[in-house]
């Protein structure tokens, strides 16, 4: 973190500290007036609320897979060192406060005394340092979460509740990746059960899965937190995760009262529903989701400079020839705005300035595409079939490139299947999406970085003054100049055309509006929220 | 008949053979790996994990002694773990199949109670509105896309109505009558379409049954025409229906799969479909295994009680 | 009946068995019009005839009578309700879906007979071979064919669309696997039923006449054997091919049918579910029209059935 950035979480952090409101958490989300005063209503303990989603969590240990994002109910089991909250900033979690050496190599957390993990298991700083090996360790972690500790060389215990990182390389932004990329922290003595029955620290405890189908929580009566008069959280006795799949099916669910509160309402259904259902159930954008965009294969291929020398002409071609605001309209339905570069104007890290991609002019696009060579052959566009945006961007795009005279293919495809093509290279143009980083180094020194392996994995762009600007950035002490750096490389960005943005990924959630109470959502998932989230939420019959 | 029992079930074992042979070289030939997808991408020891995953799951071996392997663990009934939950796959298929079965057979026992009347009014009424209102109802229920049926049923009578919940499932064993509610909608839409089958199919096995001499015997003793259909011709035309209503819940057990993940209902027909897409390889296996099982299982018992039923036909 | 026929193979195999084949238009027009005759006698197949001759006639006509491009995108003109200019309205990426239903149903009705003619092609005379030879091929054969029938339902169907995904295709070659998918998925119940068939047919005694005078077995049974068995399987051909077009549009629903924009019934209804009560019409037209067609195939084979079954038709 820089100076400014660290100072302003520092302050915040203290300001947090001194006064936790429900209603300040509600406020800050920006809820509409009359939703801050149904907050107003006094929260009471119990109940247990159903939460239907669009997938489900691929297993229990949470070091070796992502429990993370708001489709997972199980996110109510972990809890890590840090939270953050609306404003994406990094709070106190397990870790009371933290302090960074002034090369930014040694990262201090001291631990909250009285933390606890679910089975009453202490959590000192000999667990946490036992956590974070573990993560370090191929064996037993996801790549994902893996990626933050593998900075870290060593850890080390001062006392019970101080914990020491130190780092090869300094970091800016351990903190706050430490709650994206979520360091979990589980009991020590439960490792051998991870997968079956585990115990972890957030404010719901396990008590059973069954994978697509129902999952159950209860209440972790020594969780840290508390409310502003002194009462315990969270709020609700427990919690029940109901994944449905189908967006149709969830939503129905939610109106004929099986559910209490929904995720992914479909975009083709929000408008409509908002209107007729309106005084019965409430509606949450979730803020700062990500960006969607199309990563063009830079390392082979017909839009790769290594196999043809036309390939930034052809890329301009259909950049020119993708009318953004066909996907706003057709895949969106109008709800969320044009992305110009990753960060939209409610994330902190908004640049001004960025000189935008080139607009829709099928004329160009269609001039261009003649004069460029290799642009009567075959482009294959490849999208994920488990995100429906991904599927519809694609379907739309590729019916643009038609209409601009390109010869394209649109293949829909499960995971598995698309990583082996974007591994191989086997694909032109992939619709795609990535949520926000907590902090742009997260996205830039992964996705533009020349070096960084999933850059070279997918998009294979290279520019060496982004490369400059990136790594430069990182020892940038002053937050506004951080941003125009950035926005620096978003021009560069937009003028390469390694990807082109397309817009930003909003996300609708749904709850029964007199029975679900205080609560407001989150990107990363309603539970490591200080303030609001989850652990506010309650119950009124 | 315990001979033939025997032998018949001894049969079964080279069709089983086949089953798992067929299963092996699909789940060889899917695209993609799992190991891809568990280790994830981002990060720079990517190729080390997958080595090691690969490993810890015996895919770095060749595809014949994964099979033998797999094979000697099966026949010691241990199916493995899941690829993607690391939770045992028989606790898994024990939650499962239990939840299609579950809804197969109400499905085909809803249809029968449709299909039984309608196909034996159409026979006994035969080329009169009602036969010809028996058969366009029961050609509706097969020339509709399940999906659309389903979605429409849960448009009418989950969210207009109100009368029954849209989807989710209770186990019969935890709460019987709490879980006939979820159940209505997806059995009801499973055997509107079964009967389509089943109505037909008794039609015209009533049809033949009353051709029968003994029904013209029957009628001359002055026998009320009441009483020789429904004591005699029906008892005798339901050989057949019984027979192909177990043929075909044998097959839904794998056909449900649609209606599982509209109804939301957790059954092994989705388990096995998401393995599929996940490459989920053992759960894939030992999915299509038991299910087979079943499968050839029932097809049996239905063929003995067939035979046992029907005394003409002689054991081959 | 099989009597007779035995007696004129005798004759024909003394003249050195080669039968004096009629005109071929005459042979068809005579097959047609006796057709026809039979066809009157059924009320369902009638119907179902009727249905099957506007079906064909709209999917031989769809380039004359469609009237747009059914891939072409206007993202302006989305949701559109009916209108003289999309006689259909317009689906959520602004496609007439007039013309995507008149194409997609070509589509579709094409890959349905190809897949049944390929699952007949293959399973018949296999089946039939399998039956007619008897011992050791019949039983390796038919545990291979139960082997294959114990896959219960879709999931044959899953296994094999999701190891295409493998493969790189697009347009036209996505429709041959899965025509190939669906025709070899359908194979092991036409080999059962022909093996069936055949098994009651070889003790017939024209088989005995035409093995007495030293006719090899490939050419009996396939020869004369199988001509004998056809109306059964006809029967099953045509039922067939109205559950071939639900399996696609099953297969759609799960998101392993023919990827967008290609028209597809099933992808559409597919498509439209998110609309189903905003604009329940862009679900009706797709669903409509599989009801339709699958109706119009199980109409027409269950009034063969009638016509080609003389047991029935004596009732």
């Amino acid at each position: 973190m820089t100076g400014e950035n660290k100072k302003g979480t520092e302050q915040s952090r203290r300001r947090f500290l001194a006064s936790t409101t429900a209603l300040a958490g509600a406020a800050m989300v920006g809820l509409p007036p009359q939703d801050a005063a149904a907050g107003k209503k006094h929260p009471k303990r119990g109940g247990t609320l159903r939460f239907g989603t669009r997938d489900d969590s691929v297993g229990l240990d949470t070091h070796r897979n992502i429990i993370y994002f708001v489709s997972h109910p199980l996110t109510g089991i972990t809890g890590g060192l840090v939270d953050f909250d609306d404003k994406m900033e990094p709070k106190p979690g397990v870790a009371e406060s933290w302090d960074t050496s002034a090369d930014l190599k040694t990262w201090t957390f001291k631990l909250r005394r009285g933390a606890e993990y679910h089975n009453g298991q202490t959590i000192d700083a000999e667990s946490v340092k036992w956590n974070i090996e573990r993560i370090k360790d191929p064996k037993t972690s996801h790549a994902f979460t893996r990626s933050v500790v593998s900075g870290v060389e060593r850890v080390t215990v001062d006392d019970k509740h101080t914990v020491r990182f130190h780092l090869k390389e300094p970091d800016v932004a351990l903190d706050i990746n430490l709650v994206y990329y979520p360091v979990n922290l589980m009991a020590p003595g439960a490792a051998d059960k991870a997968d079956t029955e585990p115990v972890n620290c957030g404010p719901f405890k396990f008590k059973s899965w069954r994978r697509h189908d129902r999952c159950e929580m209860v209440r972790f009566e020594n969780f840290y937190e508390t409310d502003a008069e002194g009462n315990s959280l969270p709020y609700l006795d427990g919690l029940i995760g109901l994944p449905k799949k189908e967006d149709r099916v969830r939503l129905t669910a939610l109106r004929a009262n099986e559910l209490d509160l929904i995720d992914n309402v479909a975009y083709a259904d929000a408008a409509a529903f908002k209107k007729d259902h309106g005084r019965t159930f409430e509606t949450w954008p979730v803020p700062q989701v990500g960006t969607a965009m199309m990563f063009f294969n830079l390392k082979n291929g017909l839009l790769s400079e290594k196999d043809n020398p036309d390939a930034h002409l052809l890329r301009q071609a259909i950049a020119h020839a993708i009318d953004r605001e066909g996907i706003h309209q057709a895949v969106f339905n109008g709800i969320g705005s044009i992305a110009n570069g990753f960060y939209g104007e409610s994330s902190p890290w908004h640049p001004k300035g960025i000189a935008p991609s080139s607009t829709f002019d099928l004329d160009k696009a269609k001039a261009l595409r003649k004069k460029a060579k290799g642009g009567d052959q075959r482009l294959t566009i490849i999208a994920n079939d488990t995100f429906p945006y991904m599927q519809q961007s694609g379907e739309l795009v590729h019916a643009m490139l038609k209409d601009a005279g390109f010869n394209v293919v649109l293949e829909i495809l499960p995971s598995p299947v698309m990583l082996e093509k974007q591994g191989k290279g086997d694909y032109n143009i992939d619709s795609t999406a990535n949520s926000y980083r907590l902090d742009p180094d997260g996205w830039f020194a992964r996705n533009v970085l020349s070096s960084a392996p999933e850059n070279r994995r997918r998009t294979g762009y290279v520019n060496e003054k982004a490369d400059q600007i990136i790594i430069a950035a990182r020892q940038e002490r002053d937050r506004a100049k951080r941003r125009q750096m950035y926005a620096d490389v978003e021009t560069l960005v937009n003028r390469d055309l390694p990807m082109l943005y397309t817009h930003y990924v909003p996300l609708m959630m749904a709850g029964h509006r007199t029975r679900v109470k205080g609560y407001a959502p989150s990107f990363t998932g309603p539970w490591s929220y200080t303030g609001a989230g989850m652990r506010r939420t309650w119950m009124e019959s | 008949m315990l001979a033939y029992i025997l032998r018949r079930i001894a049969q079964l074992v080279p069709v089983v053979l086949v089953l798992t042979v067929v299963v092996f070289c699909f789940v060889e030939a899917l695209p993609g790996s799992i190991v891809d997808t568990l280790v994830g991408t981002e990060g720079g020891d990517i190729e080390e994990a997958r080595a090691i995953l690969r490993k810890e799951y015996g895919l770095d071996r060749p595809i014949h002694e994964r099979y033998a392997l797999w094979l000697v663990r099966v026949a010691e009934f241990d199916f493995g773990k899941s690829l993607v939950t690391r939770r045992p796959i028989s606790t898994e298929l024990l939650s499962r199949i239990p939840a299609t079965i579950y809804l197969a057979a109400v499905g085909i026992s809803l249809s029968m109670l449709i299909a039984v009347p309608l196909g034996t009014f159409a026979a006994v009424r035969r080329n009169t509105g009602v036969d010809y209102g028996a058969q366009v109802t029961s050609l509706a229920g097969i020339s509709i896309p399940e999906f659309w049926f389903a979605i429409l049923c849960v448009l009418l009578f989950s969210l207009y109505l109100g009368w029954l919940p849209s989807s989710g499932y209770v186990s019969p064993f935890d709460d019987f009558w709490g879980s006939l509610k979820f159940l209505i909608l997806p059995a009801a839409a499973i055997g509107f379409r079964q009967a389509a089958f089943t109505t037909r199919l008794t039609r015209s096995s009533m049809l033949d049954e009353l051709s029968k001499e003994y029904v013209d015997t029957a009628r001359a003793m002055g026998l009320p025409e009441r009483r020789v259909i429904f004591r005699y011709t029906l008892r005798n035309a339901m050989i057949p229906t019984i027979t192909i209503s177990g043929l075909q819940l044998a097959n839904l057990l794998g056909g449900t799969v649609v209606l599982e993940s509209i109804f939301a209902w957790p059954g092994i027909g989705r388990a096995i479909f998401e393995a599929i897409l996940q490459r989920d390889y053992p759960l894939i296996q030992a999915g299509v295994l038991v299910l087979g099982i079943i499968v050839v299982l029932m097809n049996l018992l239905v063929d003995l009680t067939y035979r046992l039923l029907n005394p003409r036909v002689k054991l081959a | 009946m099989a009597e007779l026929d035995a007696g004129k193979l005798v004759d024909i195999a003394d003249e050195g068995r080669v039968p004096p084949a009629p005109p071929f238009f005459k042979r068809l027009m005579a097959a047609l019009s006796n057709a026809l005759y039979e066809l009157r006698k059924s009320r369902t197949a009638t119907i179902g005839a009727v249905m099957l001759v506007l079906l064909f006639g709209a999917c031989i006509a769809t380039p004359w009578i469609a009237t747009h491009d059914p891939t072409k995108q206007n993202y302006r003109a989305r949701l559109a309700p009916p209108s003289e200019q999309h006689l259909l309205g317009t689906d959520r990426m602004g496609r007439d879906i007039y013309s995507r239903l008149l194409h997609g149903g070509r589509r579709l009705v094409t890959i349905a007979i190809l897949a049944v003619g390929l699952s007949m092609l293959v399973g018949v005379p296999f089946g039939v071979l399998v039956g007619y030879w008897g011992g050791m091929a019949d039983t390796l054969g038919m545990r291979l064919v139960d082997g294959l029938l114990a896959f219960p339902g879709l999931l044959l169907y899953l296994l094999f669309v999701t190891v295409a995904q493998a493969w790189k295709l697009e347009g036209i070659t996505m429709d041959i696997v899965l025509i190939a998918a669906l025709g070899l998925a359908g194979m092991p119940e036409k080999a059962r039923l022909a093996r069936g068939s055949v098994l009651a047919e070889k003790q017939k005694e024209y088989v005995e006449a035409s093995r007495a005078i030293g006719d090899s077995s490939v050419r009996i049974a396939l020869g004369q054997v199988l001509p004998n068995i056809v109306s059964p399987l006809i029967v099953t051909a045509t039922v067939r091919l109205g559950t071939v077009i639900l399996i696609v549009a099953a297969l759609s629903f799960l998101g392993l049918g023919t990827p967008p924009p290609t028209p597809d019934w099933g992808a559409d209804l597919s498509a439209a579910r998110d609309y189903m009560e905003t604009h329940p019409l862009m679900a009706a037209f797709p669903g409509l029209a599989i009801c339709y067609t699958v109706l119009a195939f199980n109409l027409f084979g269950d009034g063969l059935r009638d016509i080609l079954d003389p047991r029935l038709a004596e009732r």
